[in-house]
Parts: structure tokens; C-alpha cells; sequence
């Protein structure tokens, strides 16, 4: 049942574009928007193992196998929730019927690329819905066709074309070694020459392709830029999922099944990841743009999880697996605030803007909830996930990275706390007496998001258990 | 209802019931200000149904296991008893002077939630039996008090917010680091297994001085003190609360569930922390001699007795807890009063600068007799309850044989007399410089009188709160006797 979950987008964006587009403009979002819905039901109810087994004629069709294990699960989760949110916040602030349709259309392609993505067993069909996930997200972050946004969208499509380059000449060496693509294959010709030459420089060839897509110090350059300069609804998506999926779950991935831990180069994945959470922290809490500020900050909390699967425990990976779903969560909450408050006030500068949360309280709490949960602070779900991988990085002797990533964490709370002051909290600004909360469309979203953060966090036995603790097999 | 179900409404009724006071706003302002006070009689009421056993010996625990030593543990023995009575009390009766302080402003729904989620998260902290739920509640409450401070939205206030924030939550941070050096050898979280695990092996020193660091951050100690003096721009009632009679006593508990219930600290820690305690003390009771705003007074002060607290508890012989666990309660009774007077002051004159004041005692006496009183049971003089604490504490440091110690906190007893005593003066006394000032509302008069009159009441009838910290010692210092 697997290729059902790339299959059927796909025939949704077949029927969205056959019939006039008269018909298919109004009912396009509740297409769009019921999709990923039904895979959040789906993975979060039911073991995805289940359809794993049931055969269908579709298989035959497709040159490479699907396969979903714990971490694909907890990825098509996040990818449900994003495309979700996602879809709801372009209805309610893109501006014309055309625009909106197209965006919706490009979702569709982002999202079944990003299930594909996360399903395949095979590295060049990886690197495929890679790209078909990129090349949606250049055209999302243009659609405004204004200059910041091209520049955005130009910044972000050549530092890909690097990272592809990068990844096809490491992909072309493992045919050399391997024979075949596929990740068994991969992985046992990997294990079979693990001195060789060739095969060390196919593997960092490859994860410095990812370092750039995951947007992480040193190659984070691209990354504000994209996220600032792209539409409210499609910095959700970029922030929240797309660069998740095609940077950091990749590096996962191939890290963790196909080269293997031990062949990969576990101390330079640390610093790496050690350095984004703490230069992303500081370059954070020198943005007066909100969008620019969460576009940092994700950056530092990439770190984290690069930080947690450079420890290679089976714990540390659950961590930082449990933290790339948290984080969806909560940078995707803080994008949908700062959309709302963009929407209200036409700007994103935070020091235009005071004491909103008199007029936008739903806003001002949500984004509390998402602040306290990126920082660490219990009971939000941020907290759990921060927590087991510092357990994990303690336990292997890391004591120094330990101590890093706990104590970012007031980096976190002081840009986050400097924006909450400047934006939500204090004194209202003179002149926006008659601001009004944003529109049930946006604040919506922030309401799911905010519970569903909080629930992780308080029913985060339920969540370990049934989610993230069996990603600890895979090591096994 | 079983004694378990009595202990987790102990817990959750204020944690989640906070959440329902905006909720209850809607059908009127009245029925949420009753209920915000009702949910914290239930923990007061709890905690008392819960006392005789577990001063019996019997404590009272639920217990449901998690995964990676997450267990969910709660447990009240006599200690967690004794610190829920006090703090729920004194909330119960800062939440009752709320009805007439807060009336005037806006935000009040947010006032109440944060108030019962703060005195519900302080449950939670001393029933928990888990270093993670510990946490989890020690960081919830800095979540509210960052909240009440910022309360009135003015630019320094909602800066000096996030300062006691982030340096609280620094420490909590440190802390954290400490709790994962114990897990490290335990495996768990949970209080029990790590009690059996370090029996025989100490905890290493950079533990102990991790964990110190969140203790004495929150507990406001030099040198992570400054943030509660800058504190005061909260609304009265909190800075009582918080920054008083609860808040501050966090630190000073952990130190005692941790360091004298459940692990031992080494030779150089008992001497260690009472030399930090009494520089705090004696530092910060120099700031209150010079400072002229009244609410900073009243919070250095504050800091200056914590410092008696952490010398009784640190000293460890029996007496000198004994001593520190009475002045918890002691402290935490005439310190909220202090607060809560300063709050009606502070209203009623506008201003909270003593050297505007002056002549008070004219216009509103009763706020001035339960002032004094306080004032009197914070520096020790019988028969108010602060004395036998005072007294206690340092006989017991004697004891242990550290005379200079005892010598720099008998300077800062004193110092503690010069500067209550001159703010008492400069309000109070002298010629009236504020004409037209009234006396508080009749809710906030009662609240300071009662505090006042519990204070003095404390020391005559010493005997029942010192059979109850007896009681509650029994368990610990019952080998030795």
C-alpha cells in the first residue's frame, strides 16, 4: 500500500489540472488540505507496518523498492502535520484565486516528493524526490516574482545545484564501488572496503551536499534569505518540513543505514552540529526581522539534531529524531505567528511592533508555547527531546558537547524572550489601538499546533513509547 | 477518597483548575476569584489530611513506572508535608489579599491563572519523588513568576522579567547537568534509586556544585541574587509570593530533599555553603541598609534570611535543620506579611520610595502594628516565631564547632535589626508627609493582620510547629539518636 502515499497526490494533481480551472479553483484547498490529514490519522493510529505487508498490483510498476521503518513513520507525521498547516495558512493569506491554486499545486508536488523522499530504498531515486521536493520549492519561494523573493529563490537554487553536484558525483563513485543503488547494496560494498579511499570521499562528498540543503554553519548562507523572503505559507512549509525532509532526514538516513555510523565522520557531524546550535543561537539574537530570527534559530536547532545523530547511540538518535518532529512543531507554530502578525501589520520588523499580544492574544500565547517548547522549558514537548539527547550524549562521554547544547538553550530563551518583549509582551504601541486578532483561518492552525505541543509534552510516555523509542532499532 | 487520590488533587486540582479561572471570568469576575481561592484551600486542606500520616512515618506515594527512568513518583513524607502546608497557606492567604490589591488592574485573568498554576507547579515540586518531575515543576514555576513579574507591561518591567528568567533558568540549566551526572550512575530519575545507588559512594563534587548552581539561582544567593531585588516591579501580592514567602523557598527545599534526605554532602560543602550563605547575607543586608525603594528592601532582606535557611540546612546536625525548617515557616509568614504591607503602602501613597514617606502610623495603624511585627519576627526577637528559628540555626552551627560562622551571621542578625527598624522609622514614624492616605481594603488589612498575628503566635506557642519539624526529622536523624 506504500506507493498509494506518492501515488494518490499525484493523481490529485492530475484531477486538479484536467478539468477547467473554473470547476477545480474552489474545491483545490479541500483537496490539498484532506491529503495530508488523512496521513496524520493514518501513521499516528496505525503501524505503518501493516500496509507495509499488504501487496498490491502497483508494486510491480515501480523500479525501486518503498519501505517505511519507525523513522519514515515519525517523518510522514511531520510531513501530515506541515503540509497541513501549510495548506490553511496559503488560503488564508495569499492574495488571489490564481496565486492560491498555484500554491496549491506546488504543495502537492512538495508533499509527494517529500513521501517519496522518506520512503525510498534507493539512492538515486532519493536523490530524485529530492530534487522534485527542491524544484517545487524554488517556484514557492518566487511565487511573489518581487526582488527579495527572487533572490531568495536564486540564492537557494544555486547552493542546491552545489549540494546536487556534490551528492551525483558521490552517487556516481558508489556505482563504481557498489554496482547498484540500492541501500543494501550501498551499504555492504561500504562495509566491505571500509579504508578505501574512494568510499570516504563518495560518503563526505555526499553529506556535505546535505550539510547545504539542511542549511547548517557553515552552509547556512542561503537559508534566512529563502525563509524571510518567501510567502508566509511557504516559509511553514520550508522552515517546518522541507528542508527537514530533504536535508536532515537524508543525512539520517544515509548516515544511519547506508553508510553506517561507524564509517561516517562522527566528530566532524558534533562540531558541525555544536557549532549551528551555538553560532545560529548568536546570529539570532541579532535579527530585528521575526522571520529572519526563526530562520537562525532553526538553523541552531538543526544542530541539535545533527549534534544527537553524531553521538550514534541508539538513544541519541531517538532524541534526535523526537526533536526533528518537535521541531516541526514548533517552527512551524512561530512561522504561522509570524504570519498572523504580518498579515495584521503588513511588516515583519520587530522593532515596529509592541505589546500585541493585548490585541492578538491568541497569537501572543501560542507563541509562547512555541518559544518555551524551542527552548527547552518543560513540560512542552521541546523539552523531552532536548532532554534525551543530552542523556545520550552524557552517557557516551560527550561531556563537553553535553554541556554546550543544555546551556544553548538560555541562548535560546534570551532571543526568544527579546522577541517576545519586543513583539507580544509590554506596553501596546501607539497608533495600533485598533488592531484585531488575526482571522480564524490563521489562528486555527496555532491553536492545533499549540495543543498538539503541549499534549506531546504532557502525554510524552504515550509518545516515546509508540513513536520514538523504536527508532532505537534501526541501530540494533 | 483514598490517600493517594487526596495527594494527586493536592497537586493537579490548582494546576489544572488554573486554566479553567479565565473560563469562569466569563460567568462572572467573583466566582473566579472564589474558585482561584478554593483551589488553593484544596491544597491547604490536602496537605493537612495527608500531615498525621505522614508524620507517622507513613508516607504516602504514587508511583506508576516510565521508560528511561522517567518514573512518575509522587511522595509525601513529612518534609514534602510540612513544605506544602506552609507555602499553600501562605498563597491561600496572598490570593485572598489579591481580591482587594489586584481589583484595580487589568489582566487579571492572567493574575489568577498564574497564581494557582504557580502555588499548583509548587505541589508538584515538593510531592515529586523524581529529579525530572522536580524539573519539570521548578521550571514551570519561573514559566508563571516570568509571566507576574512582566505584569505590568512597562518596558523595564518586562526586561527585568526576562532577566530573573534567564538567570534562573541558567540555573536550572546547571542543575540539570548535575541531575544528568547522577543519572549517569543511578540510570533513573527516581529519588529512591538514587538514594540506594550513592549509600555508599558520594556524589562527585561537580554534581554537588552544579546542582548548587540552580539552588542558589533560584533560591536567590550570591552571586545569582540580583534578579530578585529587580523584581519587585511586580505587583505586590507576587513579589510576596514569588519573591517571599514561596518562591525563593524552592531552592532551599530541593537543597534539603536532595542534601539532607536523600544524599549526603562531603566534609567541604558543610563548611563551603554556610561561608556562601553568610557573604550573601551580610552583602545583602548592606544593600538594604542603603536602599531607599521599599519592595527592595524588603527582597535584599529577603536574600540576607535565605542565608540563615541554607546555614541551618547545610550545618546538618539536628538542630541547626530543625532551626533552618522552622525559619522556612517562619520566615515565609513574616516576610509575606512585610510584603503584603508594603503592597497596601505602596497603593495608598503611590509612591514606594520610604524617603517620601513618613508619619503612617497616623493614618493606617494597622497596617504599621502587623509591619512591626513582622519586622519584629524577622529580626529575631522574642517571643516572635523569627527568634526560636534564629536562635536554633546558630546554636546549632555552634554546635558543629564553626564559631566564626556563627559570629558573621549574629553581624547580619544585627544588621537585619538596623535595617528593618530604620524603614519601620522612615515610614512610619516622623511627621506625616503624605496627607489623605487611607487604610487598605478591609480583605487586605485581614490578610496582614492575620499574618502579623500568626507571626507572633508562631513563638508563643513554639512548641507545636517545633513537635511537627521534630516529627518531621524523626526519619532522618532517627539513627543517630
Amino acid at each position: 500500500m506504500l506507493p498509494l502515499f506518492i501515488l494518490v497526490p499525484l493523481f490529485c494533481l492530475i484531477l486538479l489540472n484536467v478539468p477547467p480551472k473554473a470547476i477545480v479553483k474552489r474545491p483545490a484547498f479541500w483537496l490539498v488540505a484532506a491529503l495530508p490529514l488523512v496521513q496524520v490519522f493514518l501513521t499516528a493510529f496505525h503501524p505503518v507496518a501493516v500496509w507495509d505487508e499488504i501487496r498490491n498490483p502497483f508494486n510491480s510498476y515501480f523500479i525501486f523498492n518503498l519501505s517505511v521503518d519507525a523513522l519514515s513513520t515519525v517523518l510522514l507525521l511531520s510531513i501530515g502535520i506541515v503540509v497541513f498547516i501549510a495548506a490553511l495558512v496559503g488560503r488564508y493569506t495569499l492574495s488571489g484565486e490564481t496565486q492560491r491554486f498555484n500554491f496549491f499545486n506546488l504543495l502537492l508536488v512538495a508533499f509527494l516528493g517529500m513521501n517519496a523522499t522518506v520512503m525510498v530504498q534507493d539512492i538515486f531515486a532519493l536523490y530524485v524526490f529530492i530534487e522534485v521536493t527542491a524544484v517545487a520549492s524554488f517556484i514557492l519561494i518566487a511565487m511573489q516574482k518581487d526582488k527579495p523573493a527572487l533572490e531568495g529563490a536564486f540564492k537557494y537554487i544555486i547552493l542546491s545545484v552545489v549540494a546536487t553536484v556534490l551528492m551525483l558525483s558521490s552517487i556516481a563513485l558508489i556505482v563504481m564501488a557498489a554496482g547498484d543503488t540500492s541501500f543494501a547494496a550501498v551499504s555492504s560494498a561500504i562495509r566491505a572496503y571500509p579504508a578505501s579511499v574512494l568510499v570516504k570521499v563518495a560518503v563526505n562528498l555526499f553529506l556535505c551536499g546535505l550539510f547545504i540543503k539542511a542549511g547548517i554553519v557553515p552552509f547556512h548562507g542561503w537559508l534566512p534569505d529563502a525563509y524571510s523572503a518567501a510567502p508566509s505559507s511557504v516559509s511553514v512549509l520550508l522552515a517546518g518540513i522541507i528542508t527537514k525532509v530533504s536535508g536532515v532526514y537524508v543525512l539520517i538516513r544515509m548516515v544511519v543505514t547506508v553508510f553506517g555510523i561507524e564509517q561516517s565522520p562522527q566528530a566532524v557531524l558534533m562540531f558541525v552540529g555544536a557549532l549551528s546550535i551555538v553560532a545560529g543561537a548568536l546570529a539570532a539574537i541579532g535579527q530585528s526581522d521575526f522571520k529572519r530570527m526563526l530562520a537562525y534559530s532553526s538553523v541552531s536547532q538543526v544542530g541539535y539534531i545533527i549534534l544527537g545523530l553524531g553521538c550514534g547511540t541508539p538513544l541519541a538518535l531517538a532524541g534526535a529524531v523526537f526533536h526533528l518532529f518537535n521541531h516541526a512543531l514548533f517552527k512551524t507554530l512561530l512561522f504561522v505567528n509570524a504570519a498572523a502578525v504580518q498579515e495584521k501589520l503588513g511588516t515583519v520588523d520587530m522593532n515596529k511592533m509592541s505589546g500585541l499580544s493585548v490585541k492578538m492574544p491568541v497569537t501572543g500565547a501560542t507563541s509562547v508555547v512555541a518559544l518555551l517548547s524551542t527552548a527547552g522549558i518543560p513540560p512542552l514537548s521541546g523539552f523531552w527531546s532536548k532532554l534525551i539527547i543530552a542523556m545520550a550524549l552524557w552517557q557516551s562521554g560527550q561531556y563537553a558537547y553535553t554541556i554546550i547544547a543544555v546551556l544553548a538553550s538560555v541562548l535560546t530563551l534570551a532571543y526568544f524572550l527579546s522577541m517576545q518583549r519586543r513583539v507580544f509582551f509590554g506596553k501596546l504601541q501607539e497608533g495600533l489601538e485598533n488592531l484585531t486578532e488575526a482571522r480564524l483561518g490563521l489562528i486555527l492552525p496555532a491553536i492545533i499546533l499549540a495543543v498538539v505541543t503541549v499534549g506531546v509534552g504532557l502525554a510524552f510516555p504515550i509518545v516515546l513509547d509508540k513513536l520514538i523509542l523504536p527508532v532505537q532499532n534501526i541501530l540494533k | 477518597m483514598s490517600n493517594q487520590q487526596i495527594l494527586l488533587s493536592v497537586i493537579f486540582v490548582p494546576t489544572l483548575g488554573a486554566f479553567l479561572l479565565p473560563i469562569l471570568e466569563r460567568v462572572s469576575a467573583g466566582l473566579r476569584n472564589w474558585s482561584a481561592l478554593v483551589f488553593v484551600l484544596v491544597s491547604v486542606a490536602g496537605s493537612s489530611l495527608l500531615a498525621p500520616l505522614a508524620l507517622k512515618g507513613q508516607a504516602v506515594s504514587v508511583s506508576h513506572a516510565l521508560p528511561l527512568g522517567f518514573n512518575f513518583v509522587f511522595t509525601a513524607d513529612g518534609l514534602a508535608v510540612f513544605m506544602a502546608l506552609v507555602s499553600s497557606f501562605i498563597s491561600a492567604v496572598i490570593v485572598l489579599y489579591s481580591f482587594g490589591y489586584i481589583s484595580h488592574y487589568e489582566n487579571q485573568n492572567e493574575y489568577y491563572l498564574m497564581v494557582v498554576l504557580f502555588l499548583g507547579s509548587m505541589m508538584g515540586l515538593v510531592f515529586s519523588g523524581n529529579l525530572i518531575f522536580l524539573y519539570l515543576f521548578w521550571e514551570i514555576t519561573a514559566i508563571t513568576s516570568w509571566r507576574l513579574i512582566g505584569f505590568f507591561r512597562e518596558k523595564n518591567d518586562v526586561f527585568r522579567a526576562d532577566k530573573s528568567f534567564l538567570v534562573t533558568a541558567f540555573g536550572a540549566l546547571s542543575m540539570l547537568l548535575g541531575f544528568l551526572m547522577i543519572y549517569q550512575q543511578s540510570g533513573s530519575f527516581d529519588l529512591s534509586v538514587i538514594k540506594e545507588t550513592f549509600r555508599f559512594n558520594p556524589l562527585s563534587n561537580t554534581a554537588i556544585f552544579l546542582i548548587l548552581i540552580g539552588i542558589f539561582s533560584k533560591s536567590a544567593t550570591l552571586p545569582f541574587h540580583t534578579w530578585l531585588p529587580d523584581a519587585g516591579v511586580a505587583p505586590s501580592p507576587v513579589t510576596a509570593l514569588l519573591h517571599a514567602a514561596v518562591l525563593v523557598k524552592i531552592g532551599v527545599y530541593v537543597f534539603a530533599r536532595l542534601f539532607v534526605v536523600n544524599l549526603s554532602l562531603g566534609e567541604f560543602w558543610h563548611v563551603a555553603v554556610p561561608v556562601i550563605a553568610g557573604a550573601s547575607a551580610l552583602v545583602s543586608a548592606g544593600a538594604a541598609l542603603i536602599d531607599t525603594n521599599l519592595k527592595r528592601i524588603i527582597a535584599y532582606s529577603t536574600i540576607s534570611q535565605i542565608g540563615f535557611i541554607f546555614l541551618g540546612l547545610a550545618i546538618g546536625n539536628e538542630m541547626a535543620v530543625a532551626g533552618g525548617l522552622l525559619y522556612i515557616l517562619m520566615h515565609g509568614l513574616a516576610k509575606g506579611g512585610l510584603f503584603l504591607c508594603a503592597g497596601i503602602i505602596e497603593q495608598n501613597t503611590k509612591t514606594k520610595d520610604i524617603t517620601k514617606m513618613g508619619g503612617l502610623i497616623a493614618t493606617m495603624p494597622v497596617t504599621a502594628i502587623a509591619f512591626l511585627f513582622c519586622a519584629f519576627s524577622v529580626m529575631g526577637i522574642p517571643p516572635f516565631g523569627g527568634f526560636f528559628s534564629k536562635f536554633m540555626v546558630i546554636v546549632g552551627t555552634l554546635q558543629a564547632g564553626h564559631v566564626w560562622i556563627a559570629l558573621i551571621f549574629i553581624l547580619g542578625a544585627f544588621l537585619t535589626i538596623l535595617y528593618l527598624f530604620r524603614a519601620f522609622n522612615m515610614i512610619f514614624l516622623g511627621e506625616l508627609k503624605t496627607p489623605g492616605v487611607r487604610e487598605g481594603s478591609a480583605v487586605m488589612v485581614f490578610s496582614v493582620a492575620l499574618l502579623a498575628f500568626l507571626s507572633l503566635a508562631g513563638g508563643i506557642f513554639i512548641r507545636y510547629p517545633n513537635e511537627f519539624v521534630g516529627l518531621v526529622l524523626q526519619p532522618i536523624f532517627g539513627m543517630v539518636r
